[in-house]
């Protein structure tokens, strides 16, 4: 029987890039899991992780997608498909776009993966093992009408999939990332978002893996003079969820706003952890994370801002609403400022409590049934998230995720 | 012919009490209007009547014909029939008002269609309600956004908790005409609670109550509000020995 590491090494020798693959191994392999021990990973099921039930591809496997990546991808300007990590489709061409894939393993985090990500061993494994990194860079000063649609299906048990999104000066445009699949599987996805000088960026990232998933996610906005990254995250899917969205705002002006959301039932732990990172005069960061828990499912809420002695006048805000749906749930919520300098403004504020009683009884007013009310301003968590989408995309989201929240017992 | 009727009402809001044996009786198709001075206890009629969490019923009877409205939840006295038009309508972000509107049991085949038509009929841009409800609207829109969902839920009774303040006077006549249509319409009971007569030039009230003290302290027809604009509140304080 073949073990995880005899498909990993397998994988990384037939590359033609296996020096810097191997180094990231090696990377991975010295660090080794992390376990519940370590503070970050304290609500982690890790004795549940068993790698060996996991496979690297050597190619993708092709599967129809459903039925709502369809409509989805019907309402695109262009759709890009990804398979187990594997660019399969470029999508329709759209003028100042190209979608390409970097077998060099130089796109991200520099020169050498081992910098930015040597304490990460899922990042790690994933530099090591991603089938190539998918770039899709919008040329400076274009502006994309519509909505880029990347559907990253996952249907071999060990998906790796790798994402550099590139907006150059001036450019504009909104990208989702969408995640489907995964019965049984581990998905690893790592992405990075260079948002140039004057560029805007407006990001949506739709988990939507199978129950039994285990999904470690890391996303990165490289926000440059002025930038500004818009994103959201929707978390509905998989049994472990742990998703880190991190952003650092390297030049004057940068604006990061940055909204997750997740809904955990079962027996579901959603594990949150941003860190906005300001390194320059006037930037901005708002972030609002709000979610909920029904059933037995746990979620954790850990958001760091940094400020960079010197980055004056800068604006960072944090706010994290939890919310309980049932006795046997748990929320844990622990904001963290770390600010080396004096001339800023920084608020945070978190809660983990039932739902506004008075916007509850005003919806009730309304003829609405208690249940009903709650699973409304619950669905509206997900519906706040979305404003960035075009209405027709929005809309069809919010009717997958009020699918999704209808079969679930909810008692604020 | 349906009855409202509300019976030897005692609200607490905050341990005191407002409301001290409230009684007033309505039928379908009628226009009755309560006025009274500030903390009179109109507001806390309309919560109370529609349930608000932080107003206690002490005791009383609020009845359409013989269903006991006080036994039941905020969402089931909607049901039975009684609708509040909110003072200060709240912001519910996320939540959109035409899902508010199909879980209140509105029909949903053609919703979207009626609602903007509700809207036109209160001068209100039919586009402000695909917002969130409430959020990001003045006052003057959430009031004739409140006027929307009473004309496609279409309740036997209304109660306007001061429907008219922010709105100017085109908005004001527009929604005194929808609230006076649906007296025909489908045989509404409108009570609107105000401080104002210029809501009475298009709407022409049944009867006038007038509230003093937390309860009933004058009942009259149309004229009584002239009695009202010449003379103030001030006499009817005394008819209310405290």
């Amino acid at each position: 029987m073949t073990t995880f590491t005899e498909s990993a090494t397998s994988f990384i020798s037939s590359r033609p890039d296996s020096g810097p693959r191997g180094r990231a191994w090696s990377g991975f392999e010295s660090l080794g899991l992390p376990t519940t021990a370590d503070e970050v990973w304290r609500y982690a099921p890790l004795s549940e992780l068993d790698l060996d039930r996991y496979l690297v591809p050597a190619t993708p496997t092709l599967a129809p997608s459903s039925d709502f990546a369809e409509s989805l991808s019907s309402l695109a300007a262009s759709v890009v498909r990804v398979v187990d990590g594997f660019l399969v489709d470029i999508g329709d061409p759209v003028a100042g776009v190209t979608v390409d894939v970097d077998t060099t393993q130089s796109t991200l985090g520099g020169d050498d993966p081992l910098e930015r990500y040597a304490n990460d061993a899922f990042a790690l494994a994933n530099a090591a093992l991603c089938p190539a990194t998918v770039v899709v860079t919008v040329s400076a000063g274009t502006v994309v009408d519509g909505p880029i649609v990347i559907v990253h299906s996952a249907n071999a048990s060990a998906s790796l999939p790798r994402t550099h999104l590139v907006l150059e000066r001036g450019a504009n445009a909104t990208v989702v990332e969408y995640y489907e699949g995964g019965d049984g599987a581990i998905v690893v996805p790592v992405s990075e978002y260079r948002v140039a000088e004057h560029a805007s960026l407006r990001l949506v990232t739709y988990q939507r893996l199978a129950p039994t998933t285990w999904h470690v996610a890391r996303t990165t906005g490289l926000l440059e003079r002025d930038a500004r990254l818009s994103q959201a995250v929707l978390g509905m899917g998989a049994h472990y969820d742990r998703s880190r969205n991190d952003a650092e705002l390297l030049a004057t002006g940068a604006e990061n706003e940055l909204r997750t959301t997740f809904f955990g039932s079962g027996a579901q732990v959603h594990d949150f952890r941003t860190h906005q990172f300001h390194q320059a005069p006037r930037t901005r960061s708002t972030l609002l994370s709000k979610g909920a828990v029904a059933d037995t499912s746990r979620s954790v809420y850990t958001g760091l801002i940094e400020i960079e002695k010197g980055a004056k006048r800068t604006d960072a805000r944090q706010t994290n609403h939890n919310l309980l749906l049932s006795a046997n749930a748990h929320a844990d919520s622990v904001p963290n400022l770390d600010i080396r300098e004096n001339d800023v403004v920084c608020a945070h504020a978190s809660s983990v409590g039932p739902l506004d009683a008075l916007q509850r009884w005003y919806l009730e007013s309304r003829g609405v049934t208690r249940a009903d009310a709650e699973r409304l301003m619950i669905q509206g968590f997900f519906l706040e998230m979305l404003d960035a989408l075009p209405k027709s995309l929005a809309r069809l989201v919010e009717g997958d995720v009020s699918l999704a929240l209808a079969s679930v017992p909810v008692s604020a | 012919m349906t009855t409202l009727t509300i019976a030897g009402l005692r609200v607490a809001v905050g341990g005191t009490e407002v409301l001290r044996g409230f009684d007033l009786t309505m039928h379908s198709g009628e226009v009755h209007v309560i006025m009274g001075p500030n903390g009179s206890g109109k507001s806390t009629l309309a919560h109370a009547l529609s349930g608000h969490p932080a107003y206690e019923v002490l005791a009383g009877s609020v009845m359409i014909d013989d269903v006991e409205l006080l036994s039941l939840s905020a969402t089931d006295r909607v049901r039975a029939g009684l609708f509040l038009a909110m003072q200060q309508p709240m912001e519910v972000p996320g939540v959109r008002l035409i899902d508010v509107l199909a879980a209140a049991g509105a029909e949903p085949a053609g919703l979207l269609g009626r609602m903007a038509d509700e809207a036109r009929r209160v001068d209100l841009r039919p586009d402000l309600l695909e917002r969130f409800v409430n959020v990001d609207l003045s006052g003057g829109e959430r009031k004739r956004a409140e006027m929307v969902q009473f004309g496609v839920l279409r309740p036997r009774f209304a109660v306007l908790d001061e429907i008219d303040s922010g709105l100017d006077v085109d908005a004001l006549g527009a929604v005194a005409r929808r609230l006076a249509a649906s007296t025909t319409e489908w045989g509404c009971g409108v009570l609107a609670i105000t401080h104002f007569r210029r809501l009475l030039q298009e709407l022409t009230p049944t009867m006038i109550h007038v509230v003093s003290g937390g309860r009933v302290v004058a009942t009259g027809g149309p004229e009584l509000s002239e009695v009202l604009e010449r003379d103030g509140y001030e006499p009817f304080r005394e008819l209310n020995p405290l």
